[in-house]
């Protein structure tokens, strides 16, 4: 990177090392670099920590109660906090309905429901895809049906991150039929404690409940609740898509995972396993390159658009690779597998402390090129967009 | 696709072919997996005597004592159906492996006493041989086991034994006083041994084993101690090349069902199968799965050649497989979508299955070592 953009974010990096020393809870800590599963507590436990130093929301405007931080700073932010350990920045509310709200909402909606999200007193669950609308998200139908003051809203979403713990979920309906689908889309927020709202547990294949069905039978939902226009909330599903898809996710975790895996080879003298994580030490050197270039063209308005797209397909690639390599490493640690202690409450049943949740990681991360749009999709993205193929 | 490997016109393997797709369908479709899956043992009983009752766990044994004396050929096909449909019991440790180091070592009158109990599913053995977590360095190098065997007594600890949960005996190889190699007998409830039970990812149990002065018995066949070395060595290589069968059963059934899935999902109004990037990758499944299914049949018959030709093939079988399976496994879960990340769908089950298979008796590296040099040994 620029010798300029090195120097702006030297001090925000010591910044957030002095937050993991110092206020970071390391209970919370521990955990989450031996990738073992937190709870709902402490998620909201480290998001209000994150807090303290208003860095949860740095990058919302001033005026909602955030710090005004440019895409730079936000990448420190993460790359610094991921290099750490430190855990998922839960981004339902912070990174993608918050930014909906205070883009495209009313003040009544602002001034409701922006303040718990900046205190982590609500949590929000996002309700986009359906068993029958995943890549293909406009091709949704839970339905909401105008009557009187509400919406009557049915139907099913899927892979609905942590909608256990939700108390809210915004979620994209359709309010009417055209010829083009994104057409009468529209984006309400939801009371997940309204009757008629079912929440259904899916297991992953690491054996943990992250992800579920919610079910709408009949709910009913004030016209308050609507997000700008009627039939208009493609515009904002795209625009929260796009902030779904930030720059540079998954380059701290990145480096943090290599370096794990090193540790646990060395003591041992396996040349081509010594290879093998030089290749991904390459990647990760291509990945920061071209992440600070991508921040580097924003800054100067020079994006293609499809920075977004080669970032995420290649960061997600890569780090399935690194907690591949390191599940090879572990050996027979590698294929023993007890979910009863993927919470924190005793080893795991072979190898070192965090074998357990590198291979609880490694398996859950087969979700990466999946989720937050396909790799599939972001090859057509940059296909369509870039190459005009 | 096809899945069977049928290229010998022997008719025994061919009906226990015919006997075993039957039995599975009927018996054992993932739906009906579940029960041995969520079961205490992990795996079911009532499928195990079945195995009995057919003859399966007979097998291995000689003529005389109702077996087929079956080879690596005979068997691979119930190894395929253990990939395929993901069985739970202990057939590859129990029934292949261990029964055949019994046919080998044992004494007349050891066969004598296990070979009905083996044959009616009452006894279940397991081999415990792995002492380190590495897979990946020469694991199975007959040099680096440190259990000792000395006056009838065993000492020392084992690692990661599949179905160790479950087993009624142990055969552990250890080094006697003179530093040879032993295969002795145990009784999982010896004086002296403590185990710690685990899972498996796949679901199926394992343990790691301490002996602490347990009483043991060798496996007594005539002959030069040196005897027991060369028949662990064939048993190793024999897991290996059944390991191969196993992989191949689950990559067909994996194969199968992400085609047919790329034919029945649609987005954007048309099936995802349309699109000709799925079906070059779908193609390339494809062909990694009859180059495994070439390769495993090589290694049924690479078992009756000389070095280095014989672990030139076996291991060159492993290796390759090993990356065929891992590819192929990503690949279906990231053609199925979310789903194929689910726990309630098979597409992760063999996932997680072909992981373990990918693990036992020597990881990729470790046999693309031994291929390495054996082809340096035959010069080419």
């Amino acid at each position: 990177m620029s010798a300029e953009l090195r120097q702006r974010t030297e001090r925000l990096r010591a910044d957030i090392r002095k937050f993991v020393r110092t206020t970071m809870p390391a209970d919370i800590l521990r955990k989450s670099s031996q990738h073992l599963m937190l709870d709902k507590s402490e998620y909201v436990r480290w998001m209000r920590a994150l807090q303290s130093k208003g860095w949860a929301v740095a990058h919302w405007p001033r005026e909602y109660g955030g710090l005004g931080w440019s895409t730079l700073e936000r990448f420190v932010l993460e790359d610094e906090l991921g290099r750490s350990g430190c855990p998922w920045l839960i981004p339902f509310g912070v990174k993608y309905v918050g930014p909906v709200i205070y883009t495209f909402g009313n003040e009544r909606q602002k001034q409701r429901f922006l303040p718990p999200i900046v205190a982590a007193e609500e949590w929000w669950a996002q309700g986009y895809s359906e068993p029958g609308a995943g890549s293909d998200l406009a091709a949704l139908r839970t339905s909401a049906v105008r009557d009187g003051d509400h919406y009557i809203v049915n139907g099913q979403k899927a892979w609905t991150t942590y909608a256990q713990w939700a108390d809210w979920m915004f979620c994209l309906v359709r309010t009417s039929r055209d010829d083009r689908p994104q057409h009468g889309i529209s984006f309400l927020l939801i009371d997940m404690r309204s009757p008629g709202v079912t929440v259904k547990p899916v297991r992953s294949m690491d054996m943990c409940h992250h992800v579920n069905e919610v079910w709408l039978e009949n709910v009913r939902v004030p016209v308050e609740n609507l997000v700008g226009e009627e039939g208009g909330g493609w515009k904002l599903a795209k625009f929260l898509l796009v902030n779904e898809r930030t720059y540079g996710s998954g380059l701290g975790e990145s480096r943090a995972a290599i370096a794990r895996l090193r540790a646990l080879l060395a003591d041992r003298n396996e040349a081509a396993f010594a290879r093998r994580i030089v290749e991904l030490e390459l990647r990760l050197l291509a990945l920061e390159c071209v992440s600070y270039q991508a921040l580097a063209d924003m800054e100067h308005g020079a994006e293609t658009g499809a920075e977004a797209s080669l970032l995420k397909i290649r960061a997600s690639e890569m780090y399935q690779d690194i907690l591949e390599a390191t599940v090879d490493a572990l050996g027979y640690a590698g294929i023993a597998y007890d979910p009863d202690t993927l919470h924190g409450e005793g080893p795991p049943p072979l190898g070192p402390e965090d074998a357990g949740g590198i291979l609880r990681y490694h398996l859950y991360n087969r979700a990466a090129t999946i989720y937050g749009g396909s790799t599939e999709i972001q090859r057509n993205i940059i296909a369509k967009s870039v190459l005009g193929l | 696709m096809n899945a069977a490997i049928d290229t010998t016109a022997d008719e025994t393997v061919a009906m226990l072919r015919d006997g075993i797709e039957r039995y599975t369908n009927e018996h054992y479709s993932f739906e009906q997996r579940w029960n041995a899956l969520r079961s205490s043992r992990g795996y079911s009983e009532q499928r195990w005597a079945d195995y009995a009752e057919m003859g399966w766990l007979s097998l291995r044994l000689p003529e005389e004592a109702g077996g087929l004396c079956a080879d690596s050929s005979t068997t691979a096909p119930l190894m395929e159906a253990v990939g395929a449909r993901l069985l739970m019991e202990p057939l590859f440790m129990s029934a292949i492996l261990c029964t055949g180091l019994i046919r080998k070592r044992a004494s007349d009158q050891q066969q004598a006493a296990m070979f009905p109990m083996l044959a009616d599913g009452s006894l279940r053995l397991a081999l415990a041989h792995q002492e380190s977590l590495s897979a990946s360095a020469e694991a199975e190098s007959l040099g680096a086991i440190a259990c000792e065997y000395r006056d009838g007594v065993l000492n020392g600890s084992k690692q990661a034994v599949l179905h160790g949960d479950c087993a009624d005996r142990f055969i552990v190889s250890a080094r006697d006083a003179d530093g040879r190699l032993r295969l002795c007998l145990v009784d999982a409830a010896a004086t002296g041994l403590s185990h710690k039970h685990f899972r498996l990812l796949d679901g199926r149990g394992a343990a790691n084993l301490s002996f602490n002065g347990v009483r043991a018995e060798v496996l007594a066949a005539p002959g030069p101690v040196e005897a027991d070395t060369e028949a662990l060595a064939d048993a190793l290589d024999e897991a290996s090349v059944a390991l191969c069968c196993e992989a191949y059963g689950a990559i067909s059934a994996l194969n199968a069902t992400t085609q047919q899935y790329l034919k029945i999902r649609k987005q954007f109004g048309k099936i995802i199968g349309a699109n000709q990037a799925l079906q070059h990758r779908m193609v390339e499944m494809y062909m990694l799965q009859q180059e495994v299914r070439a390769l495993s049949l090589a290694a049924q018959q690479a078992l009756d050649r000389r070095e280095p030709e014989r672990h030139r093939i076996i291991s060159g079988a492993r290796a390759f497989t090993c990356s065929a399976a891992r590819h192929i496994a990503s690949e279906a879960v990231q053609m199925h979508g979310g789903i194929g990340i689910t726990d309630e769908l098979d597409v992760s089950h063999y996932y997680r299955r072909l992981m373990v298979i990918g693990t036992l008796f020597g990881n990729r590296d470790c046999h693309l070592d031994r291929f390495a040099s054996a082809c340096r040994r035959g010069g080419l």
